[in-house]
């Protein structure tokens, strides 16, 4: 079966263990409990007609505790970008993240992860914002870890865009 | 035992893993192996067999590059921390170090259990005060778009209102109408007192906004705040044909104080009554109540329109420039208002889809500990504002020459128009460089300067005069005018040089007691909150009538029945507006977002005037829009603006059309321009 590593980066709080808990294991905890270092989890999913196994590299939000060790990522296929919808500069964050990464490791398959859309009320990035994301390149995905809405379709997204290279 | 094995134990019983690296991805346990080993990886990790850690984890897979590559340079290497589960489920946090030591290449595993959770408590500690502080930040800056957005909305026609309103009483009325010109004075000058109790409740620091709940002040009685917004409200129902009621089933009788202030309670009641009477038929009713909540109290607002929007959350309603598919709200604050509000105060809010049809909007409260009650009538005080007639007796000291550097041609008449009266001579420029032209040409006493202009800011002429004062040794009166009268933006006039400052709407009192003093030098730095102002007590419940009136009928209201003067502003308008239309039209197909902020920002201003407020909130739109930068929603906007506009213009040309007497063209050449 194919393998693909996967990294899941951003801010701390916006929701990264929770995406991988929604996708992996279909649970979500109110409660925030913020991650230390890297936990590592596995989900084989289908993409193209094929069955991918992705190994998730959940690791700690960077903040001004915590960096992230670019050591992590070696070997990864790819990437979920993830910043959370209703804390606009966590999108501020992970992008200038992302110029860290592609600086190391070049371009490779990601997806842009905007997360907590059922805080709608509390959205803090436009439409108009999230055009010009795409115009930039970026496959751009709303979603809920509470719900659960469009976390698969992240997923299914960056394998076919890993599959795809 | 050999002084080694006891170190290995040692090790071992304080989580402490250790292995050697024979090369080829394959380890050896040096001595005993914690239990927690076995855990992760099963017996064959110990007892010296072979064992190919990074095939079993591919956190150690990843980390062996680096320790392979610190052994060949004699150095170390960590891993950082990384869990790992256990067959069980058990989740165990490790971390791995890699050295050489006697030529061997050991490999260090390290169980963080024990300290794992004090480490995890502290950075959840920084972090969650992090999440807090952001929290903190954007709750500030929410409240300072609201501050921004609530007084560029209500000053421009405070400004003309009160204006009018002064120029009238100036004239020899009969004693009936010089009563109606007083009360259309006092009432504009509550309204804006509600907007500096607005300003009070938004730009306060966070103990000032927490005081409601833990102040002196009697609670407020949720019923007595629903009985007054009704009754407030009942005209501008009754003219629309909606039967607006208490709910029968409400009791008076009953506690219903609740933790809040009763000004901002009738502020919400008022938002929430002008959203229902804005969605209902003509022939249904709205049915306002309070009901028992447990703990709490519920306030609620029924009507019988068409229900909530199907495709938009309850929540959205409550969105910061959040309105309805129709736009027909104002600027989309009034939900948000009430949310922030009633939120502060530990309370919620929502909507819903009545099972009957039509929608409820409701509210809960925490009810107050208090015992004392609080009439919301105590709010509202009597204004202590002197009358213009009071000024009349005192003449200036000298007839002054006054330079009214204002962007927005009626305000900028109106002022004229409140100097010349008052003896002096005025003279009018459009923005910054007009301004520096004319003190080039002639002399003046003071500039009155609005500080928000096109090509070229009050502020910035402001700098540009003073930095040429240096070489002359001159220094002339420059007052500052601006819609945002806050504290803030006074300290920035200020700075750049202003020698005053006078808040919008002018009030005539206000604007001759500033300028004469600061000309007259008795006054070194006045400021316009200080210059012979007396404030009136805060306002409660927001004016709706522009909405429900129309334009001929709001047009007389703001003149005050002076036709001269209704024909002068049509006039202007019907020159002018088109014209700063097509720029707005023109900037929104190029994309070109600072004129369309510039021009949106004229167009609104003149709306104002006439009470155009579907139009002025799309011009406000349109402005926000282009100060931002996003345009995405500009073309549908400004279809919203231009349906308005049209409707607009037709009226006023059908006013300009049908005088009941022809109005005298205005004498050319009557000021220095």
């Amino acid at each position: 079966m194919i393998q693909k590593k996967v990294c899941m980066l951003g801010s701390f709080s916006v929701g990264k263990t929770s995406l991988v808990s929604r996708f992996v294991k279909s649970i979500f905890s109110e409660a925030y409990l913020t991650s230390i270092g890297v936990k590592i989890d596995k989900k084989v999913l289908r993409a193209n007609d094929e069955d991918v196994a992705l190994v998730l590299w959940d690791i700690h939000g960077e903040d001004v505790y915590q960096k992230i060790r670019m050591s992590y990522l070696r070997s990864m296929h790819g990437y979920l970008l993830v910043a959370d919808g209703t804390r606009r500069q966590t999108l501020e964050d992970a992008l200038a993240l992302n110029e860290r990464v592609v600086q190391e490791f070049g371009k490779l398959p990601s997806v842009l992860v905007l997360n907590k859309s059922d805080l709608a009320e509390r959205w803090e990035i436009d439409s108009a914002g999230e055009a010009k994301l795409a115009e930039q390149g970026w496959s751009v995905v709303r979603t809920s870890a509470k719900t659960g809405d469009a976390v698969e379709s992240a997923f299914t997204q960056l394998a076919r865009a890993m599959l795809a290279v | 035992m050999s002084a080694n094995s006891i170190i290995e134990s040692f090790l071992a019983e304080q989580g402490y893993a250790l292995f050697e690296y024979l090369g080829g991805g394959e380890f050896v346990a040096i001595g005993e192996c914690p239990s927690w080993c076995d855990e992760i990886w099963g017996p064959e990790a110990r007892n010296g067999k072979h064992v190919r850690l990074a095939e079993r984890s591919a956190f150690l897979e990843n980390f062996l590059v680096d320790a392979e590559e610190s052994w060949r340079g004699a150095g170390s290497a960590g891993s950082g921390n990384w869990i790992e589960s256990a067959a069980s489920g058990r989740e165990i946090p490790l971390e791995a170090f890699a050295l050489s030591l006697d030529g061997k290449n050991i490999l260090i595993l390290r169980n963080l259990s024990s300290t794992f959770a004090e480490q995890q408590r502290w950075f959840q500690t920084a972090r969650d005060s992090l999440l807090a502080h952001e929290k903190l930040l954007t709750e500030i800056q929410k409240k300072e778009i609201l501050l921004h957005c609530i007084i560029h909305d209500l000053s421009q026609p405070l400004s003309a209102m009160s204006g009018c309103f002064n120029l009238l009483l100036l004239e020899r009325l009969p004693p009936a109408l010089k009563k109606f010109a007083r009360d259309g004075l006092r009432e504009s000058q509550r309204q804006e007192s509600m907007i500096r109790g607005i300003l009070s409740a938004f730009s306060g620091d966070l103990a000032a906004q927490q005081s409601a709940a833990a102040s002196d002040a009697p609670a407020p009685n949720l019923a007595a705040c629903a009985q007054q917004a009704l009754e407030e409200f009942s005209a501008s129902a009754a003219e629309k044909g909606i039967h607006l009621r208490l709910d029968p089933r409400l009791n008076p009788a009953l506690d219903w104080r609740v933790v809040g202030d009763a000004a901002r309670l009738d502020r919400i009641f008022g938002n929430l009554l002008e959203n229902a009477l804005r969605h209902s038929p003509k022939g249904t009713t709205v049915t306002i109540g309070v009901e028992n909540d447990g703990a709490f109290v519920l306030a609620f607002v029924d009507d019988e329109g068409p229900g909530l929007p199907a495709d938009q959350p309850a929540s959205g309603l409550f969105a910061l420039f959040a309105k309805g598919k129709s736009h027909s709200g104002k600027a989309g604050l009034g939900l948000y208002f009430c949310k922030i509000t009633v939120e502060r105060w530990g309370g919620t809010i929502g909507a819903e889809t009545r099972p009957v049809g039509g929608s409820r909007f409701w509210f809960r409260l925490p009810r107050a500990a208090k015992s004392a009650e609080s009439p919301a009538e105590e709010a509202r005080a009597k204004s202590t504002t002197p009358t213009p007639e009071a000024s009349r007796s005192s003449k200036p000291f000298k007839r002054l020459r006054v330079l009214v550097a204002e962007d927005i041609e009626l305000n900028r008449e109106l002022v004229m128009e409140l100097l010349e009266r008052r003896g002096h001579s005025a003279s009018s420029a459009h923005d910054g460089i007009h301004v520096l032209a004319a003190l080039e040409r002639e002399p003046f006493d003071a500039v009155l300067m609005d500080e928000e202009m096109p090509r070229m800011n009050g502020l910035e002429a402001t700098r540009l005069i003073r930095q040429k004062e240096i070489s002359t040794g001159n220094h002339i009166i420059i007052i500052g005018l601006t819609g945002n009268s806050t504290v803030e933006d006074e300290r920035r006039g200020l700075e750049a040089g202003m020698d005053g400052f006078l808040g919008k709407p002018i009030q005539m009192e206000k604007l001759y007691a500033t300028l004469e003093s600061l000309v007259q030098g008795t006054l070194s730095h006045a400021s316009g909150q200080e210059a012979g102002e007396t404030q009136a007590s805060p306002q409660v419940g927001e004016h709706s009538g522009s909405d429900s009136e129309s334009i001929a009928a709001q047009l007389r209201h703001t003149t005050g029945h002076n036709k001269k003067l209704q024909q002068s502003l049509i006039k202007i308008f019907l020159t002018d507006a088109p014209k700063t239309l097509a720029q707005i039209r023109r900037a929104v197909a190029r994309k070109d977002a600072q004129k369309l902020a510039t021009a949106a920002h004229a167009l609104k201003g003149s709306l104002a005037i006439f009470g155009a407020s579907e139009a002025v909130a799309a011009a406000q739109k349109l402005q926000t829009m282009g100060r931002a930068g996003d345009l995405e929603e500009a073309r549908t906007e400004f279809r919203a603006l231009e349906a308005e506009f049209t409707r607009i213009e037709r009226e006023l040309r059908d006013l300009r059309a049908k005088p009941k007497r022809a109005a005298r063209p205005k004498p050319k050449n009557r000021r220095k321009r």
